[in-house]
């Protein structure tokens, strides 16, 4: 009897100890993307997407139209928690955030500070931190959600695809956490536009999306964006190129045109100096991949011509890194790279005099660009085969 | 459980235990012939088919020929008994042994020995005059002749199989091991069946202390019969409440000799063609006869989908159980939207519905075993048709549990030892149930209380988890070539072996002369 007894308490302890979650997964809602905008009255307002699981169970013949893939719910409230909870109220399964890819922040309340809506992504253990976070550029996050992307079976998921694709900067919950807690960074976050307002491609309902360049933060409020074409540049000095496209102009004498490459490997390599004074910056990036693109009149199986091609490209690049430095340090002041943050890691004691005043400094350092790219490919054909052989510079 | 074992293990009453016994008279032969007959008559009443056959071989000796006319084979008797007995009339000599020509002749004075032989297809001759009787072994009878074994088919490899008879049996043995140290020691087991039970073993490759344990375990046995060879299996085995088999059952002469001569011991029981081998380790489970038939690599990869779909066959139903009701934010988020979906009309929890899904599986299997074949087909097909389709469309079943489950049935079926298979098809249930109420914790107690029980698990003294070391590693993860497995696999404590010499890998380099 007493071993009896003892064996009950045994497993019981196995049993008892832990909380049971158990949930049919048609008792849940998943949610697959959030959103958050400030109202008017200066209150945040919650919207979540969530999938419907579209019953085409059989799908013998019963394709009865558009069905919906998806419906938006939105709540008001002081904080977070409490507009989730309006939010779990208005639904009759309960919420399941674990598989929420992106969340979205309207312009407004990026300007106003996000600080308030973050803190509530650190704490719940469903809440992952390889969400993908996103500022929607001149429009509310709302809309974003309620926007009908054709291609996914949850429009949100399309864009996660964008992300991971990482074409433009690509940020996630626990990158930003990290950027905005380490010293010297700023953090920075993906925009996210409408496509349809901007008088793009309009299909029926469908309204596309795009991607569009990078926000800057500061003290957890936006303080200013960089367009595709900038991010580009960015995506250099940050050591996130990875598969990206470089073109570049030449005008040699009579030869004129374009010419396009893509890259198979990038990296960068950053030196701080801190000898008095201003801090120098020394940025050395280097490519590696093949020529796409060839509008001029030059035969590139020439090396002396390939080396005109590579020459400009490099010069693309360099231009496009300059721009973005000269945005950063001179018009938003804000340091995104992480100038600051590697002289932490490289130079502590100097950055331990720099760190007070490192918002005043930064501007003033001085950023040297170094671009080595290294073609190895150039396709199948020297110049284009279209022009005659006169017309070819040898 | 307790009560359960209680009532298992417990002792039938007195009363019983004087019916269960059937008192064997033990008599002596009488000096005359005539006693003997009518003593014999009076043991054997209403028997059509014992025949007495009078022959008178002189003037004062006569003699009286007795056998069962079904168990023997009456040419032998016509040819080699009593021709001889009746053309030597006026011999001089009182004893048919001398005219008999039949190899195996034995004598006794024990009238029960002469009764026990006479049920195995011996023919008894008495004489006047004579306390002593002849055994003539004439056993013949109706057999069935070789065929391939039907629970173990192969591809590649010999294919007679065991049959009823154990005399063939142990010649399809013999014939496969041509050595005087091949043992076969015979005992009798069942006191109304008689049962002819032969314990066969390599002298000097099996252990000696577990060809000991085996004698004893199977002289321990007192029961009135023993129908197949299930029931000495039942009886020997080390731990009865275990799902796993802990003896090994084949119909194929070449496993056994096979697992002869890596030094396991056989068990031959008269009219089963299921040969016993112990030890069995859990290894035995996946090995597959045709494993050493067919070339080593393919071998090998065989084996390993053989693991996967073991783990498969227990595992799969749990973990989808457990993932979608615990842990759904492990499903990529497709996915996870279309089982949702196809979930979305189910009215069951998923575990009611695997649970209902895998006993109907089961139910099919098993009326497909039983059904006779023409009929077979048909419950396969409205099967497939009902679970497959309907039960889907009816919304419910959801298609991914009919997935799950049928996948599993299928895994279950890549176990090539059947009694093995039903062990892990049995375990499946547990697991289940526990997965369904604890999630993926329950899948790991369940899996740790299996590992529990497998690692202490013996059989015949052996671990039931034996050749998982480094040692015998050449027939577990891989099959070794057989030129590479140089060492017999060692079976607890015994010592190292050779079976072959090294350094046989055929190359073009080998047999030229340097």
């Amino acid at each position: 009897m007493k071993r009896a007894i003892a064996g009950v308490l045994l497993v019981s302890m196995l049993l008892v100890s832990g909380c049971w979650d158990r949930t049919e997964i048609n008792d849940l809602a998943f949610v697959s993307g959030a959103a958050f905008d400030l109202t008017k009255d200066g209150e945040y307002l919650l919207s979540l997407q969530i999938a419907i699981p579209s019953s085409s169970q059989g799908g013998v013949g019963s394709s009865d139209g558009e069905k919906e893939k998806f419906f938006v719910l939105s709540a008001v409230g002081n904080n977070a928690n409490e507009a989730f909870e309006k939010l779990q109220k208005k639904s009759s399964r309960r919420l399941f955030p674990a598989h929420r890819s992106v969340i979205f922040i309207g312009e407004a309340l990026a300007r106003h500070g996000i600080n308030d809506i973050l803190d509530v992504f650190t704490h719940d253990p469903r809440q992952r931190l390889r969400t993908y976070i996103m500022v929607v550029k001149g429009g509310e996050g709302l809309d974003i959600l309620e926007a009908k992307y054709p291609f996914e079976q949850v429009p949100i998921e399309a864009i996660k695809e964008m992300e991971a694709l990482s074409s433009e900067l690509a940020v996630t919950l626990g990158e930003f956490f990290m950027a905005a807690s380490s010293p010297g960074i700023s953090p920075v976050m993906g925009v996210i536009m409408s496509e349809g307002d901007s008088g793009g491609v309009k299909s029926g309902d469908k309204q596309l999306v795009k991607l569009a360049g990078l926000a800057f933060f500061k003290e957890m409020k936006v303080v200013g964006f960089l367009d595709s074409e900038e991010t580009n540049g960015f995506l250099w000095l940050t050591d996130r190129m990875k598969y990206g496209r470089i073109n570049a102009i030449i005008s040699e004498g009579d030869v004129k045109g374009n010419v396009g490459m893509t890259l198979n490997s990038a990296h960068r390599k950053i030196t701080t100096e801190v000898n008095g004074g201003a801090p120098k910056v020394r940025i050395q990036l280097q490519g590696v991949g093949s020529l796409v693109e060839n509008n001029t009149r030059l035969d590139i199986s020439r090396p002396n011509n390939l080396k005109l091609v590579q020459h400009a490209l490099e010069q693309s690049v360099e231009r496009q890194v300059r721009d973005v430095v000269a945005k950063l340090q001179k018009q938003y002041k804000v340091d995104s790279v992480g100038f600051g943050m590697d002289m932490y890691q490289n130079h502590y004691k100097q950055w331990k005099t720099l760190q007070p005043k490192w918002e005043q400094t930064f501007p003033e350092v001085k950023v040297a660009v170094d671009v080595q790219l290294a073609l190895t490919g150039v396709g199948m054909a020297g110049p284009p085969l279209q022009l005659k052989e006169e017309e070819i510079v040898k | 459980m307790r009560r359960l074992r209680k009532w298992l293990r417990s002792k039938p009453n007195a009363r019983l235990e004087q019916e269960v016994a059937f008192p064997e008279e033990s008599f002596e032969l009488a000096y005359d012939l005539e006693q003997n007959e009518r003593k014999l008559r009076q043991l054997f009443p209403n028997c059509s088919d014992l025949v007495f056959r009078n022959v008178r071989l002189n003037a004062k000796t006569e003699c009286l020929v007795v056998y069962l006319t079904t168990l023997v084979d009456e040419q032998v008797i016509e040819e080699h008994i009593l021709k001889p007995l009746l053309a030597s009339s006026e011999s001089l000599k009182p004893y048919p042994e001398d005219r008999i020509s039949v190899g195996k002749i034995e004598r006794t004075k024990q009238g029960q020995e002469l009764v026990r032989q006479l049920l195995h297809g011996y023919t008894a001759i008495l004489t006047s005059m004579n306390e002593q009787a002849w055994l003539v072994r004439t056993n013949g009878g109706k057999q069935r002749s070789l065929e391939e074994p039907s629970s173990e088919p192969v591809i590649r490899g010999p294919r007679d199989g065991f049959i009823e008879n154990i005399s063939t049996n142990m010649g399809l043995l013999r014939s496969r091991l041509k050595t005087s140290t091949l043992r076969m020691e015979a005992l009798t087991v069942g006191r109304l069946t008689q049962t002819q039970v032969v314990i066969s073993y390599l002298e000097g490759i099996a252990k000696q202390a577990v060809v000991d344990e085996v004698r004893e375990r199977i002289a321990r046995i007192r029961i009135d019969g023993i129908i197949d060879s299930s029931y000495i299996e039942e009886f020997i085995e080390d731990c009865p409440y275990s799902p796993f088999p802990q003896v090994h059952s084949t119909e194929r002469p070449d496993v056994v000799a096979a697992e002869l001569l890596e030094g396991r011991v056989a068990i031959l029981v008269e009219n089963t063609p299921f040969v016993l081998v112990v030890p069995m380790t859990l290894m035995t489970g996946v090995q597959a006869s045709e494993d050493y038939y067919i070339r080593w690599p393919i071998a090998t990869f065989v084996r390993w989908i053989r693991f996967l779909f073991i783990s498969i066959a227990i595992f799969a139903p749990p973990l989808y159980v457990a993932i979608t009701t615990f842990h759904q934010e492990m499903i990529p988020t497709n996915l996870v939207i279309s089982i949702a979906s196809s979930r979305e009309a189910v009215p069951f929890p998923a575990l009611i519905e695997a649970m209902l899904m895998e006993i109907i599986f089961e139910a099919l299997r098993e009326a497909g075993i039983r059904l006779p074949k023409q009929i077979g087909q048909a419950v396969s097909i409205v099967g497939a048709l009902v679970i497959g389709q309907a039960a889907v469309l009816a919304g419910i079943i959801s298609a991914p549990v009919v997935i799950i489950v049928s996948i599993t049935g299928i895994a279950a079926f890549t176990i090539p030892r059947y009694s093995f298979a039903n062990g892990i098809r049995l375990l499946r249930f547990p697991m289940l149930f526990l997965a369904g109420t604890l999630g993926l914790y329950g899948i790991v107690l369940g899996f740790i209380a299996i590992l529990l029980h497998v690692t202490s698990l013996r059989s015949f003294g052996v671990p039931y988890f034996t050749p998982i070391s480094f040692g015998s590693i050449k027939d577990i993860f891989i099959r070794a070539p057989i030129w590479a497995k140089t060492l017999r696999p060692q079976i607890a404590g015994s010592e190292p072996s050779y079976r072959e010499p090294e350094g046989q890998q055929p190359s073009p380099r080998r047999g030229k002369r340097p």
